[in-house]
């Protein structure tokens, strides 16, 4: 289990983050978002024991995090951290080790993760031989060659196809069945919406929104509802008093509403009209985070 | 952890000696070196005229002398070479000089009342100093002999004469017991020797500053020093790097001694060195050169290994601070300079002798290496004084670690140029790393 507990990271006299608290349990996955510059680096690299907060502390299963704790963490960096002249196997022996495996072992855990991957025959080829998805299939294996005990992930789907996000996927699915704590960071919030049971949102290093996904979700408040039918009356629904707003989306209409509460007078308009759709949907994540770090910069 | 330390020493030595250029490299260092120490044979195969054998054509116009210049001309013929091919010719000079060849020259002797002997020598082309020295000693040679029969000189008295004076030279202080003629081979055999010096602290600096600018390029960086300190990161690039250069100077050394045995036929004549080899070695001995190599050779190793230490840790601190390989091309350069002004300064050294601003740049690190070994050799520094610029090295190096470790932990992490200085000079107020 991993605890932050009150970091703030100064740089001169900027505040990088700012009293940072959260808990991920084994065998959870957290979502770490924010906007570029928001803080989640200085984050990763305060876990990682990279750099040292002026507050606050950092235990990973109750130890403060020192040089032979991180050998229990995997980290997959955003921009990607290979040594591209090396092989493959060069490079997961040289992670491996590092983080105090045995060669043997380290190539044995390699070809089954090689397996997985569907790339068993790019074991002894350089690095910078491989396709952007290859390669960063080889920097998540390199951060869980040790079958860690947290994984950081800072966007670990960049530059996969589908195909390859699902194995990735499943990869996280499955280490995660192992009780592997998982922080996991990106800027595709549905990917976010997929993993995580829990998030927060930073905004300038400070957490503006936390908790539970399905609690975030509830608290926002706002709620979507989805409507497709033939002369639904637009204006009239515009009038409703805790409607937000209405907007055509791909063939239906879209009525922002401020809570749940407001759902029935809606449908209590367009239930004799002839309808074929009426749904009220949660708001996506994506929507909270604009509605909530937008907010902010406005 | 000590696992992980020789581990990561040992990927980076690998890295640079199994590479492709390091392969390529010594390739071409060996074939240079055993070429140019066998340079004379290589001219031959190419078919140069280095050894080539020069015909001589003697014209003598009523002197009597051609046949004691033949003699004298024939002296310079040995077992091995055969340099000239005398012939007295019946012709004149007139007919020989239409016949003339580009291996031939011709010597016409004359009489002469005041000289006893006058000379011309013709040739196609310019002849090589060598050649012309041998014919005009010979000549010399020639003219002694008739002077002395004209004059009834009798050839030991002649000898007493001409033999040069014996100078018994005395330096009444021991430390700076020298022969005048060390500037001659400080000159000519030091810089030889402090090359390969010089050209090991280039690849040291390039291997060290280039291993970790690649390893930030990267952001490799991130995951190694979140797995080791920064602390055992930088000393194991040190440790290979030096071992690294430490195998490459051993490799010049072989090259050079291959290169040695073949020019001198000894693997396949056995160990008897050839004249020309002797007669240095016999003189580097007379100039007690030698004797001071004895004492000066372990404390040259242990200055040459420190500075390599203090380099290779001056060349990590500075590769932390740079954000691309551009920018470590530009930093890289003030270190070469350095080093280019240590190995100049010992090639100087004896052009200003008694300089007590050389005497003091050589006490300075990074210079102490080139300088202070050339300056004991021609004795203007005593061994005590080489010690003095090894403590100093070393104290030296502990600052340097001690203060540039903390600039390395920041720098490693750092990918942005702004401010770069600040954020340095407030790493040296952070706690030991």
């Amino acid at each position: 289990m991993l605890e932050i507990k009150n970091i703030t990271k100064y740089y001169g006299k900027n505040k990088a983050v700012n009293n940072l608290s959260f808990t991920v349990k084994d065998g959870e996955i957290f979502g770490l978002l924010g906007e570029n510059g928001a803080g989640k680096t200085t984050t990763f690299r305060i876990i990682m024991g990279l750099i040292e907060a002026n507050e606050g502390t950092v235990l990973l299963d109750g130890k403060k995090i020192d040089y032979n704790e991180t050998d229990k963490i995997g980290f997959v960096t955003e921009e990607r951290s290979l040594l591209t002249k090396l092989t493959v196997l060069e490079q997961i022996k040289f992670y491996g080790v590092l983080k105090g495996l045995d060669e043997n072992k380290i190539e044995k855990e390699l070809d089954k993760w090689l397996e997985h991957f569907n790339i068993k025959s790019y074991k002894n080829r350089k690095i910078k031989e491989l396709s952007k998805g290859n390669q960063q299939k080889i920097q998540f294996i390199s951060a869980v060659i040790n079958r860690p005990k947290l994984l950081i992930l800072d966007e670990p789907f960049t530059g996969l196809d589908p195909i390859n996000v699902k194995m990735m996927k499943d990869a996280i699915y499955e280490l995660q069945k192992e009780g592997c704590s998982i922080i996991f960071s990106s800027h595709q919030m549905e990917h976010i919406e997929d993993f995580c049971e829990k998030l927060i949102i930073l905004v300038k290093g400070t957490p503006v929104v936390s908790g539970s996904l399905k609690q975030i979700k509830e608290d926002y408040g706002i709620k979507n509802i989805m409507l497709r039918g033939e002369e639904l009356p637009i204006d009239e629904i515009k009038k409703i008093k805790g409607v937000i707003s209405v907007n055509k989306v791909r063939g239906e209409l879209e009525v922002k509403i401020e809570s749940k509460e407001v759902a029935p007078k809606v449908f209590n308009l367009v239930k004799n009209k002839n309808i074929t759709k009426y749904d009220l949907v949660e708001p996506s994540l994506n929507e909270i985070f604009i509605a909530k770090v937008g907010g902010i910069h406005e | 952890m000590n696992k992980k330390f020789w581990y990561l020493t040992k990927v980076s030595l690998n890295k640079k000696i199994k590479s492709k250029w390091f392969i390529i490299t010594n390739v071409i260092l060996a074939i240079v070196i055993i070429l140019l120490l066998n340079i004379n044979s290589v001219i031959t195969f190419f078919g140069g005229d280095f050894d080539s054998r020069t015909n001589i054509i003697i014209v003598d116009n009523n002197t009597n002398a051609s046949s004691l210049l033949k003699e004298n001309l024939e002296a310079s013929n040995t077992e091995d070479e055969e340099r000239f091919k005398i012939l007295e010719s019946d012709k004149t000079v007139e007919e020989e000089q239409e016949d003339i060849k580009d291996d031939d020259i011709i010597i016409a002797l004359e009489n002469s009342d005041d000289e006893y002997l006058k000379a011309s020598i013709i040739s196609n082309d310019k002849i090589d100093n060598l050649t012309y020295q041998l014919l005009s000693q010979a000549l010399n040679s020639t003219k002694t002999t008739i002077g002395m029969a004209v004059n009834n000189i009798d050839y030991d008295i002649l000898n007493s004469i001409s033999s040069p004076i014996t100078i018994n030279r005395v330096v009444l202080n021991e430390e700076t017991d020298v022969d005048e003629n060390m500037n001659l081979i400080m000159s000519s055999v030091f810089p030889t020797i402090i090359l390969p010096f010089f050209m090991l602290t280039i690849f040291l600096v390039q291997m060290v500053g280039g291993e970790i600018c690649e390893e930030k390029t990267t952001r490799s960086m991130e995951i190694i020093i979140s797995n080791v300190s920064p602390k055992m990161h930088l000393l194991s690039k040190v440790l290979a790097s030096n071992i690294f250069v430490i195998i490459q100077g051993v490799l010049l050394i072989v090259y050079a001694v291959v290169g040695f045995l073949l020019s001198t036929n000894m693997l396949s004549s056995g160990l008897a060195m050839p004249s020309e080899f002797t007669s240095i070695f016999d003189s580097l001995v007379a100039s007690g050169f030698l004797d001071k190599l004895i004492y000066v050779i372990p404390l040259t190793l242990v200055l040459i290994v420190l500075s390599f230490i203090a380099y290779a840790v001056v060349a990590g601190i500075l590769a932390s601070m740079t954000v691309n390989m551009e920018d470590f091309s530009q930093l890289q350069t003030p270190i070469m300079l350095i080093s280019l002004a240590g190995y100049y300064l010992a090639m100087m050294a004896g052009m200003f002798e008694g300089s007590t601003l050389i005497r003091i740049l050589s006490y300075v690190p990074f210079l102490s290496s080139f300088v202070s070994p050339s300056l004991y050799i021609m004795g203007q520094i005593s061994i005590i004084d080489i010690i003095i610029s090894i403590v100093i090295l070393i104290i030296f190096i502990y600052i340097i670690l001690k203060y540039g470790l903390k600039v390395y932990k920041v720098g490693i992490l750092n990918y942005s140029n702004e401010k770069v200085w600040s954020k340095f000079f407030k790493a040296f107020k952070t706690k030991d790393v």
